[in-house]
């Protein structure tokens, strides 16, 4: 297997399909009203809002914008009422800053130099309101967390990957950027650098420290099961490269899982309790 | 016994766990197959309970004959045909023994079963987890022909549909429950199968989404010369019918005569290379 961009083309319309057809499903069988998600104006929320209201119908689809202070962006602004307007469904802003303020003073111990705590405190916070949202409405929450930075942790632990379901969890971030045009996103939303706002200026591939487009081939070749150095040699990187994405995909697992206990007894959660969602009471 | 029969095919959602919600669809489609005068109604891998049962799978198995084939055994003699469907099996020696399982009832009443042979334990399957592997290849007298049955996975090995076809099957039957991602790998690998052992080939598999898995649907009936004489929709909940007629086998047996060429001393070989892999 050669690593080139060929092997992560994806079929657009068929993902699309798919990813229809399991959120619908999904909705359904779980008796829920419709869909909440966080609108941030970055292609992964857009792109699960699009397919979200291919599924279930817009008017079944509530848009949560949440800027802050601290991170506020009028592109952004922008780009989220456009996105409501083309796919018509419903959005709210909930401006963040203050409730952020009480709870930064609400702390004893609160670090304001400590960026990534006060950081991830941003996406957990919007992720109460979601879940507000979605209890008040029996709306299910759709995470928008792509495969790229599921696999590496790039996330907030019970933040912004907090979700019932997460529609484009599979597919790697430049195949994102392969669906979203299909569905109609604007080419301006596509194409800006993506960020998880969490603080000013932060974008996600400077952070990172690769361009996605060698991110998701790195991330291809650990998940087709290539040794480090076949994938650094395919790549032209350096071993190096390969080791420090492989080390973050292999130290965020417990980000990926729920958490851990101990074996004490018969069956333990999830150990060996094995089931399926959406069973029928037997 | 009859050269020329008609096959229903039905690929339907299953809802887990609920076995009567799944009787009741079976009861419905072969009602609708007796209308179109079909002699046989297959339905698709685990289709009693839905595939994805994992730990309910102790709790939903049952013994063949048991309470769930009595129930689909009147149902076929209702309808006056035969009836293939998939349902997790439970041993009658043993709580926990357990097998992934085909069972055929007819107008006669309880034919048999096959024990699936080939457990997929890799990617999403877990089978290995929960059932036992079958070891017998039977084939199954009913006034259809004989018929050969085999189950999703077990298609991979040639060598089993080969050995119900030389039992004398001339119809085999493999029911499934095959994820999206498999699509390319079975509409291959059922041509192949059809016409290496120059044979109908009636696959069944499910449809609907189980724990994030979408099933494919795409049942279909081929040909000995691989040509599809039906095939159902993908994704969606489907029956079609299609007819088998022995007598198209004379021509494609002279001028494919695998049969005939079979290589019993290379059996041998295999399984000694086998055993050393």
């Amino acid at each position: 297997m050669k690593l080139t961009n060929k092997l992560l083309q994806i079929d657009p319309a068929a993902t699309q399909q798919k990813i229809t057809r399991f959120i619908k499903d999904y909705v359904s069988k779980a008796k829920a009203k419709g869909i909440v998600l966080g609108i941030s104006g970055g292609v992964d929320s857009a792109t699960t809002a699009a397919l979200a209201t291919t599924a279930i119908g817009a008017n079944k689809v509530l848009g949560l914008y949440m800027p802050e202070k601290e991170t506020y962006n009028k592109t952004d602004r922008k780009h989220v009422k456009l996105l409501a307007k083309k796919f018509k469904f419903q959005l709210k802003t909930i401006n963040l800053t203050q409730t952020l303020n009480t709870i930064y003073k609400t702390i004893p111990d609160y670090d304001p130099k400590d960026k990534l705590s006060r950081g991830n405190l941003k996406a957990r916070t919007r992720m109460l309101i979601w879940y507000y949202y979605a209890n008040h409405q029996r709306l299910l929450v759709a995470g928008s967390s792509d495969k790229s930075e599921t696999m590496i942790g790039y996330y907030t632990k019970w933040g912004d990957a907090a979700a019932d379901i997460t529609p484009i969890m599979d597919l790697y971030k430049t195949q994102v950027r392969q669906l979203a045009p299909h569905l109609g996103i604007p080419p301006a939303i596509i194409k800006k650098p993506p960020t998880p706002a969490l603080w000013p200026n932060q974008t996600a591939e400077e952070e990172i420290g690769l361009k996605y487009e060698t991110l998701d081939l790195i991330l291809y070749g650990i998940e087709h099961f290539m040794p480090t150095q076949t994938i650094a040699k395919q790549l032209h990187l350096l071993t190096k490269t390969i080791a420090t994405v492989k080390k973050r995909w292999l130290q965020t697992e417990h980000k990926r899982q729920m958490p851990l206990t101990t074996k004490l007894e018969y069956r333990t959660i999830n150990a060996d309790f094995r089931l399926t969602r959406t069973t029928e009471a037997i | 016994m009859k050269e020329e029969f008609k096959t229903a095919l039905v690929q339907f959602p299953c809802k887990i766990g609920n076995k009567q919600h799944n009787i009741n669809k079976i009861a419905k489609y072969a009602k609708q197959a007796k209308k179109q005068k079909a002699d046989i109604i297959i339905f698709p891998e685990m289709s009693l309970t839905g595939y994805t049962t994992r730990d309910l799978t102790y709790e939903l198995a049952e013994e063949i004959p048991g309470p769930s084939t009595k129930k689909i055994g009147k149902i076929a003699k209702k309808e006056n045909l035969y009836i293939i469907y998939g349902m997790p099996e439970r041993s009658e020696k043993g709580k926990a023994i357990l097998y992934n399982t085909a069972a055929l009832t007819g107008p006669e009443g309880y034919v048999g079963k096959y024990r699936k042979m080939h457990l997929p334990t890799h990617s999403v399957f877990e089978e290995k987890r929960y059932f036992r592997l079958g070891y017998q290849t039977p084939v199954f007298e009913t006034n259809i022909g004989k018929l050969g049955i085999i189950i999703c996975y077990d298609i991979f090995f040639p060598e089993i549909t080969r050995a119900l076809r030389l039992q004398g099957a001339k119809i085999i039957i493999c029911i499934s429950a095959s994820p999206a991602v498999r699509k390319k790998f079975f509409e291959t690998l059922t041509t192949a199968r059809a016409i290496e052992n120059t044979c109908f080939l009636a696959y069944v598999n499910l449809v609907g989404i189980e724990n994030g898995l979408q099933f494919w649907g795409g049942s279909r009936l081929i040909s000995p010369s691989g040509t599809i004489i039906t095939q159902s929709r993908y994704n969606e909940e489907d029956i079609s019918f299609g007819n088998v007629n022995y007598e198209d086998l004379r021509p494609i047996e002279a001028f494919v005569p695998t049969l005939r060429d079979l290589r019993p001393e290379l059996y041998v070989t295999l399984k000694e290379l086998s055993e050393k892999l």
